[in-house]
């Protein structure tokens, strides 16, 4: 096993304070299952899992509760054990409504868990443990909540040559993924592993960020014995490091094509915490129900990183930290950057949730939006190479046919144009009203027939 | 030979048409809200103004002077320009509709702008040979045309300004097309004697 | 030669030249267009809209003219325009019923109660995507403008609650505001009928009455009060379907007011000619 450093440059990144120091030493915790549930059924990319159960069911601990409702869709298990009060309208974490089981919890912590665990699993056909996977309900946990049952199972023609693990967790405020790291390293080992077994021998890459030097110490100690086809690369800090397209940079120096995916480039990138997840899954046949989230801003009273179970409010988890130092201020689900806004907390914990900010009026800063500058900091900010600025100012202008041709689709809405501008323009929410519209147009050409066809 | 070259730098660049010598103004304002527009318009007007030179002069030099009625070059370089411009509108309308219908009103224009009246006269006026008027005529078409595309790329950008509401438009080009003259003298000692 | 003469040689003999060559250039390089394509961009109003599809007027009546695309896609066009139309094009047109744009929704910024400030760009898009710009019906009026900045002659206004309002005078009825609107709210409904239900929240009335004061609560009062003609339910919302005029009665009855009259009333009945004496 080698411990290497970050052989490529990143372009375009950006230093913000990181404000991980309150909770980067507190040992994980676990929430006490809430009363009442609310497991949501959009909590992953993708088409919304279809409930099975209905009002009044009984349901055990793990049960499957909804399934994939597409190939690109994920399924979902109860977290505890009781009966479905109500199958209704929620709110996702994203701000979208959606279908929420809501259960309620009868405290027995009944044992329904579907699936047939495989310790043994270097002995299993890839194919059995990708459905093991399926079953459990595994979806990328590092924040896009891609369905991993569908990512670990690219078409032949793309064949894996790296398997990159990101326990980078680049975003700041954010430590759920580094106390894991500390705390359960030889779960994310073997649940790497078993991805390396069902991708068939890609080399292993495992980035850390060298804000984390007991993580890397940890991880370190329980690879060590691996071969050397596996490395741990230390990463510099810088934000944001941690998203796939740039740790494919950063540790393979190879560019994920415009509108392509990482497997185009041979490469695939998992959360450590879906690691985990898998070796849940095919070692202990627990299907994904519970999550680490780091409970933390100027608001809470105990900040701390949180084991909750999904579908536990975020209400629930605040009230275990203490409560709110006062009402009022901002709700963030995720951190500051990438984080979304949340109008109350009565938002259930998703797959994808990793962080839940408390910001003081204080610590928020509303600003006015001024005119483009064009003085250029965002494209030096940009580490997808775009021009953030002027896809801005199409948008404003409501030209968005101009914001397609300058790539506003390959945006990761990593908001470090917003950081950077000195005109304070809402940078990130342009983009993805940019990225909104050109859906819209899209879907209204498909629609739309012509009468008569016109010539070109 | 570097005669020449210098002739074709001072016709594009010292001496620019529209923005050094104002000439041109009209289809330079109208045509250059879009950059394929603008293209279009400047390969018109190339055409136009690059052929107006050739047969213009040999007009002059060997049947108006021998006749010794040289006062008639007005209004006969108007008839030449004025068919030489009909006859591109017809082809583009044959050939290339899409352009016909973008350029509008400001193709037989070109008839009337003062940029090619223009050229055709500074050639008789400097007393310049056959070869050095065409190719006057053609750098000073180019000149157009650059000024032309410079500025319609600028009025893209322009588009998606939020200006005053006073200044929106026609008046922020104006002044847009102002400050682009200014620029362009700084290519005054480029050429000396130009 | 006398000068003279030479000037009316020179002069004429190029006017002659000039007018062949562009003769035969003329024959050589004609272009037939259709007189009528001319004649129909004239008949069509000229705003340039796009709501029939095409890219703007003369590209609609040469698609008319060339292509056979039906007279009828143009629904801002004169009845009279419309026959001429048809005509010209030897088709039958019925003209169809003037359609204006309505927003199906009353909850400005005092009725329809907001749970978050919402600090972002001033478009309802983006607004919509941010958890519904903090507003608790997520079936509602956002106001920020979308409709009213594609509207091409400027008939939808805001009141300074943030709610959009069509002026049915001004309104054309191109259609180009019911796509801008990203929560679909715009309709386009006959400019005969005046009484109008604004509300598109399908929520439980219990909930709806939460979020908004003049939100439809499905008590089904105004399907009884017009038993059941012109308008119906879908879940727990009551929806006009613009069959039949409905009463004015209506804006008492229901008990949330979600009934409106917007719309240009019906013109009074001609008083009798007085006879000649």
């Amino acid at each position: 096993m080698k411990v290497l450093r970050a052989p490529f440059q990143v372009r375009g990144t950006i230093h913000p304070h990181y404000h991980k120091g309150v909770t980067a030493g507190r040992p994980i915790e676990t929430l006490p299952p809430p009363t009442i549930v609310q497991v949501p059924m959009l909590q992953h990319l993708g088409a919304p899992s279809k409930p099975i159960v209905n009002k009044g069911d009984k349901v055990g601990v793990g049960q499957l509760i909804a399934e994939a409702g597409g190939p690109i869709s994920a399924s979902a298990h109860s977290p505890v054990s009781g009966t479905v009060r109500a199958i209704t309208e929620g709110v996702a974490a994203t701000g979208r409504p959606t279908l929420v089981i809501e259960i309620e919890n009868d405290g027995l912590n009944t044992p329904a868990s579907p699936l047939q665990p495989k310790p043994e699993w270097s002995s299993q056909e890839p194919s059995t443990l990708i459905g093991l996977v399926a079953a459990a309900g595994i979806v990328g946990m590092g924040g896009a909540g891609f369905p991993t049952h569908v990512k670990i199972n690219p078409p032949p023609a793309k064949r894996i040559d790296t398997l990159i693990i990101n326990g980078a967790e680049c975003e700041p405020y954010l430590t759920a993924d580094h106390r894991l790291m500390i705390e359960r390293p030889e779960a994310i080992w073997e649940g790497i592993r078993i991805l390396r077994h069902i991708l068939r021998g890609p080399h292993i890459r495992l980035a850390i960020e060298d804000n984390k030097p007991d993580a890397i110490r940890a991880m370190e100690k329980v690879m060590a014995s691996a071969d050397d086809d596996v490395a741990l690369v230390v990463l510099p800090t810088a934000y944001p490091m941690g998203a796939e397209k740039q740790l494919i940079a950063a540790l393979l120096g190879r560019e994920v094509p415009s509108g392509g995916l990482p497997s185009d480039v041979g490469a695939l990138v998992e959360n450590v915490a879906t690691c985990a997840a898998v070796f849940e899954a095919v070692v202990q046949g627990h299907p994904l129900t519970r999550r680490v989230v780091t409970v933390t801003g100027s608001l809470v009273r105990r900040p701390a990183n949180v084991l909750a179970p999904i579908g536990a409010r975020f209400s629930d988890l605040i009230e275990f930290c203490g409560g709110l130092q006062e009402t009022g201020g901002k709700l963030i689900c995720g951190g500051p950057m990438m984080g979304v806004a949340q109008v109350d907390a009565s938002t259930p914990v998703g797959k994808t949730v990793s962080g839940i900010l408390a910001l003081s009026r204080q610590d928020v800063a509303v600003y006015e939006t001024h005119a483009c500058i064009a003085c250029g900091r965002c494209v030096r900010a940009c580490p997808m190479s775009l021009l953030p600025c002027t896809i801005s100012v199409a948008v404003e202008a409501g030209q968005f046919e101009e914001t397609e041709r300058l790539a506003v689709m390959d945006c990761i809405e990593c908001g470090c144009c917003a950081y950077v501008c000195p005109a304070h323009r809402p940078m990130v929410q342009f983009m993805r009203q940019g990225k909104a519209q050109i859906q819209a147009i899209r879907r209204l050409k498909q629609q739309q027939n012509p009468p008569v066809p016109r010539s070109p | 030979m570097s005669g020449t070259i210098l002739l074709i730098v001072s016709a594009v660049l010292v001496n620019n048409f529209v923005l050094n010598r104002f000439l041109g103004i009209c289809p330079f304002l109208g045509v250059s809200k879009r950059l394929s527009t603008a293209l279009g318009m400047s390969g018109a007007v190339v055409f136009v103004m690059t052929l107006a030179s050739a047969v213009t002069w040999p007009l002059y030099h060997r049947l108006l002077k021998p006749l010794g009625v040289e006062y008639l070059q007005t209004i006969l370089f108007i008839l030449i320009i004025a068919t030489l411009v009909q006859f591109v509108e017809l082809v583009l309308r044959k050939y290339v509709p899409v352009l016909y219908r973008a350029l509008g009103i400001f193709l037989p224009l070109i008839t009337t702008n003062c940029a090619v009246l223009g050229v055709a006269v500074l050639n008789i006026r400097s007393h310049l040979p056959f070869l050095h008027s065409v190719l006057f005529g053609f750098g000073g078409a180019v000149g157009f045309g650059l000024a032309l595309v410079l500025f319609a790329g600028i009025r893209e950008k322009l588009e998606r300004a939020n200006p005053p509401k006073c200044f929106e438009g026609t008046a922020l080009a104006l002044v847009t097309a102002g400050l682009l003259s200014l620029a362009f003298m700084g290519f005054a000692n480029l050429v000396k004697g130009a | 030669m006398p000068p003279i003469l030479a000037a009316i040689v020179v002069i004429g003999g190029a006017g002659v030249a000039c007018a062949l060559l562009l003769a035969i250039a003329a024959r050589y390089l004609h272009v037939f267009e259709d007189p009528r394509v001319e004649a129909i961009t004239n008949l069509l109003p000229g705003a340039n809209c796009g709501g029939c599809g095409y890219a703007g007027c003369a590209d609609y009546a040469r698609a008319i003219v060339e292509k056979g695309a039906p007279v009828n896609l143009c629904r801002p066009c004169a009845a009279a325009a419309l026959l001429e139309i048809a005509r010209l094009m030897g088709v039958e047109a019925k003209p169809a019923e003037k359609m204006v744009a309505i927003v199906r929704c009353n909850g400005d910024a005092v009725r329809s109660r907001r749970a978050a400030l919402y600090h972002g760009v001033a478009d309802c898009v983006a607004a919509d995507f941010t958890s519904g710009g903090g507003k608790i019906c997520r079936e509602g009026c956002l106001g920020y403008g979308n409709c009213a900045r594609v509207c091409p002659v400027g008939a939808i206004v805001f009141t300074e609650s943030l709610l959009a309002v069509v002026s049915p005078e001004r309104c054309i009825g191109c259609g180009l505001c019911v796509k801008a609107c990203p929560r679909h709210l715009i309709r386009l409904v006959p400019a005969s009928h005046t009484i109008h239900l604004l509300c598109s929240n399908r929520e439980r009335g219990l909930v709806t009455r939460k979020a908004c004061s003049v939100g439809c609560i499905a008590c089904q009062k105004c399907i009884k009060h017009v038993n059941g003609q012109g308008i119906h339910m879908e879940g727990y919302l009551a929806v006009v379907d613009y069959t039949v005029p409905l009463p004015e009665s209506l804006l008492d009855v229901c008990p949330q007011h979600c009934f409106v009259r917007r719309g240009l009333p019906a013109p009074p009945p001609q008083p009798a000619a007085p006879s000649a004496p």
